[in-house]
């Protein structure tokens, strides 16, 4: 396999990785800024 | 949610570019790419220091603990980063030079940045009463940030170094193809923009965090209102 698809691969998976966590953590704070 | 979908777009499509568009380097070959992660990170890193200090002079002249808030936030996420450029940088260090740490200057110089900002949360994580740390904190920020132009951009321009020129060499004009360019600067703008949003979830995690503080140190009223 191509070793720089793989790389682009790991990158890929990795930033969507951080931005579910980041959408999941704003969710949750915009729940505890609820009064 | 829309800005956030366009984020993730844009950061995915500037890593397919940089990877399937961009020519490599000949000297460099295929570690060319690394450049995409640890350029945009070390200039981000310089934004946020300079946020916190930025932060730390208005917590200081308002006296007001949002600032305290912003500014503690983007000194961790300036730590954060300079991890990602010095993590990128020694991978690349040990492809090019052999070693993965070989104290060039411009090695020397971010391990100082560590210690610099490492020493700040320290100072942060010792202080419990808020406005006694933000106050120490605000002061030690806005020295420390004297000590970042001059570790980034002058030191490394004294020495002999390993590392190459920088984008932004003496001569005024980048000797890098346009395509490279591009791409770096689209994951800049993606990564800075990651920044802001981390920052202002830190920040709003803080002011959570301290309303919470308050209504537990907060006298319990029994039920029905009266005491």
């Amino acid at each position: 396999m191509n070793g720089n698809l793989v790389v682009l691969g790991v990158a890929l998976l990795t930033w969507g990785l951080l931005f579910t966590y980041l959408v999941r953590l704003e969710k949750r704070i915009r729940d505890l800024e609820k009064p | 949610m829309i800005a956030r979908v366009f984020l993730l777009l844009w950061i995915a499509a500037a890593l397919v570019a940089a990877f399937l568009w961009a020519p490599l380097v000949p000297v460099l070959g295929a570690t060319t790419r690394v450049f995409y992660f640890h350029f945009p990170a070390a200039l981000v890193t310089c934004l946020a220091l300079g946020w916190s200090m930025v932060h730390s002079a208005l917590y200081l002249r308002t006296r007001d603990l949002a600032h305290d808030d912003h500014a503690a936030a983007s000194a961790e996420l300036g730590l954060l980063f300079c991890v990602v450029a010095t993590v990128s940088g020694s991978m690349w260090a040990k492809a090019m030079w052999g070693a993965y740490w070989n104290w060039d200057p411009r090695e020397t110089s971010i391990f100082f940045l560590l210690l610099l900002y490492g020493a700040y949360l320290a100072l942060r994580a010792s202080l419990d009463e808020p406005v006694r740390r933000a106050r120490l904190a605000a002061v030690y920020s806005c020295i420390a940030f004297v000590a970042v132009p001059f570790l980034v951009f002058v030191v490394p321009r004294l020495y002999f170094s390993l590392h190459p020129d920088p984008l932004l060499n003496t001569r005024g004009k980048p000797d890098m193809d346009w395509r490279i360019m591009a791409c770096a600067g689209a994951m800049l703008i993606g990564l800075t923009a990651t920044f802001f949003w981390m920052l202002s979830l830190r920040v709003r995690l803080g002011r959570v965090e301290r309303r919470r503080e308050r209504s537990k140190d907060a006298p319990a009223v029994p039920a029905g209102g009266k005491s």
